[in-house]
């Protein structure tokens, strides 16, 4: 029973240099994360917290009202539902097209598989500010589609509903993230073995069935981790309102902008973003956990 | 008890089953037909439209030119713009490419407390949206006293940028089996050695796709660079201060196609090259396919 106590004084090395090894990989990322991510965030929280130099003067002055202020406003409520309305759209476009486009990439393209991939990831790389801008220019009262239909005869008057409106914004939204929105779908399709749909067949299932029953629930995850990668930056996106989306196309991150650039307002505004950063996180951990318990399922 | 009449085999089917029976392959087709146009068309046209011979981007075609090509290339915003894209760009890939390999390696390979929590911190800058990094950075740099440049956008970018490259290789080790590297050791290579010989081959593709991603995520990022830069441009920065100024300009256009036609080259250049690279070990196109679904599992 006393004899544990022998190895003590021998480990005292080896354990010196076990954290001696993690530190020397992970101590300056860490440090720069610790530093320049939640140093940032920690001193926002303290930014909304405090009154201001107008309303409080110098000095931390703790309040809530930066909170409060921005809940209450009738105006941002608005907002907030328009991003909501804009937001899911978008998403549930992607959805509809990335689900079929994901199958079709997953079993039915052959050799064209890893060509159509590359594409999507090209259609990721793009500057989102020339895509942005191209749409702009197809959209727009002198665009592309409106002078390009006039001249056909379809119509005598520019569609002035195509830019500058929710319609241009979820559409651009919706291009802009399809990458992220298809490839892990594709990929939780990857994991399936095709045999269940011959079974599924063979049972007497149609097509309609075998979709929902058999291929929805065994890509559900992928699914979550669609959402959870695309529906919270569509959520806070700002600069594709801000081009196409004109005045009734105007989004929460209109509004952080807004505020802390336009109006210079940095408590409302680290008060605003932080809501939006905790309803991300609560998004995030939801989608994270659904799609968890999805594939612990299948 | 009535029997069913058996159904005769076809001998030849009819163009009305034949058609069916393709039916769902045309209509994939068409659907990936269908995005193709949607995501590049736009593109196609921008680029289209800065030869045409007319400072208002729309239809009559006017003729042929390369003037705008010529203006953007004169112009010292827009040439600066792209500049500094590219110097903040490159920093940020070799930085985060080193940070986020060594992470990778930290993180998958070492036993020690805390590591939940540093995996837990990676993962949750990739999470977090660009737009609350950049309006944190701002808040957090007016206050600190430190002016904003290109310097303090090269920073935040390599904040956000390195956890990705954190996630990308990490998954490559992980996939990777261990037993070859304590065989390594085992058979007298030194710890350098064994990185050199046996690791380095397994992880070079994750390591090369990541450099790309870092260098695309910093370059095309725009809320970051637009909160953090001061008075200094990116090249997103200096698109969306025309477009929010101004009409539709043809220097734009020729800008963004130069950019276009570089960011293809690109992406198509890494491909070709690793599909080289990784012909060499074997299975090509499962390597490529499993690099590009990983990051996302």
């Amino acid at each position: 029973m006393e004899s544990a106590s022998i190895p003590v004084p021998a480990r005292r090395h080896p354990r010196a240099r076990r954290w001696l090894q993690p530190l020397a990989f992970l101590g300056t990322p860490t440090a720069l994360l610790l530093v320049l991510f939640l140093g940032p965030m920690l001193v926002m929280l303290g930014v909304a917290l405090d009154r201001g130099l107008l309303d409080g003067g110098p000095g931390f002055n703790l309040t809530l009202t930066n909170f409060t202020d921005v809940i209450t406003d009738p105006l941002y409520r608005e907002v907030a539902l328009t991003t909501f309305e804009i937001a899911t759209a978008a998403m549930l476009v992607q959805l509809f097209v990335a689900v079929p486009l994901a199958y079709v990439i997953a079993f039915k393209a052959g050799r064209w598989q890893l060509p159509i991939l590359l594409f999507l990831v090209l259609a990721d790389e793009l500057n989102p500010m020339v895509r942005i801008y191209a749409w702009r220019m197809l959209l727009g009262r002198e665009g592309l589609i409106n002078e390009g239909l006039m001249r056909v005869g379809i119509i005598d008057q520019p569609i002035d509903a195509l830019l500058f409106s929710q319609f241009a914004v979820t559409v651009v939204l919706a291009t802009s993230y399809i990458t992220y929105t298809v490839i892990p779908i594709y990929g939780a399709m990857k994991a399936i073995d095709s045999n269940v749909f011959e079974a599924a067949r063979d049972l007497g299932a149609g097509w309609w069935t075998t979709a929902r029953r058999v291929l929805l629930p065994l890509i559900a995850p992928g699914i979550f981790v669609a959402l959870l990668l695309v529906y919270i930056p569509l959520f806070t996106d700002f600069a594709s309102p801000a081009l196409v989306g004109g005045t009734s196309g105007y989004m929460l991150g209109n509004v952080v902008n807004d505020l802390v650039l336009e109006s210079g307002d940095l408590n409302r505004g680290a008060a605003m973003s932080i809501i939006m950063l905790v309803l991300s996180a609560l998004f995030a951990l939801v989608a994270y956990r659904l799609a968890r318990i999805n594939r612990l399922e299948s | 008890m009535a029997t069913r009449p058996a159904a005769a085999p076809p001998v030849e089917r009819p163009l009305g089953h034949r058609l069916r029976q393709r039916l769902p392959g045309i209509a994939g087709g068409l659907l990936v037909a269908f995005v193709m146009v949607v995501l590049f068309g736009p593109v196609l046209m921008l680029a289209l439209f800065s030869f045409n011979d007319s400072s208002i981007i729309s239809l009559p075609w006017e003729g042929f030119t390369t003037k705008w090509y010529e203006e953007a290339w004169s112009n010292g915003q827009a040439r600066d713009a792209v500049v500094n894209s590219l110097l903040v760009a490159t920093v940020v890939m070799v930085l985060s490419v080193v940070l986020g390999t060594l992470a990778a390696w930290g993180l998958t390979r070492l036993r020690f407390r805390g590591r939940g929590f540093i995996a837990g911190l990676n993962g949750a800058v990739l999470v977090v949206p660009w737009l609350i990094i950049g309006v944190a950075g701002l808040i957090f740099f007016s206050q600190t006293g430190v002016p904003l440049s290109l310097k303090t956008i090269a920073l935040m970018h390599l904040v956000v940028t390195f956890p990705l490259v954190v996630a990308i290789v990490s998954a490559g080790l992980v996939r990777f089996q261990r037993s070859l590297e304590e065989a390594a050791i085992d058979l007298g290579a030194t710890q350098r050695q064994m990185l050199r010989y046996v690791v380095l081959p397994q992880v070079g593709p994750s390591i090369a796709a990541a450099s790309i991603f870092a260098f695309a995520w910093s370059f095309n990022n725009f809320e970051i660079s637009f909160f953090n830069g001061g008075f200094e441009q990116t090249f997103p920065v200096w698109v969306f201060s025309i477009l929010r100024q101004s009409e539709n300009l043809p220097i734009v256009n020729a800008v963004s196609t130069v950019i276009a036609a570089a960011q293809i080259l690109a992406v198509f250049g890494a491909w070709f090259l690793m599909k080289r690279l990784t012909r060499r070990g074997g299975d090509g196109d499962e390597t490529l396919t499993g690099l590009l679904t990983g990051g996302t599992r």
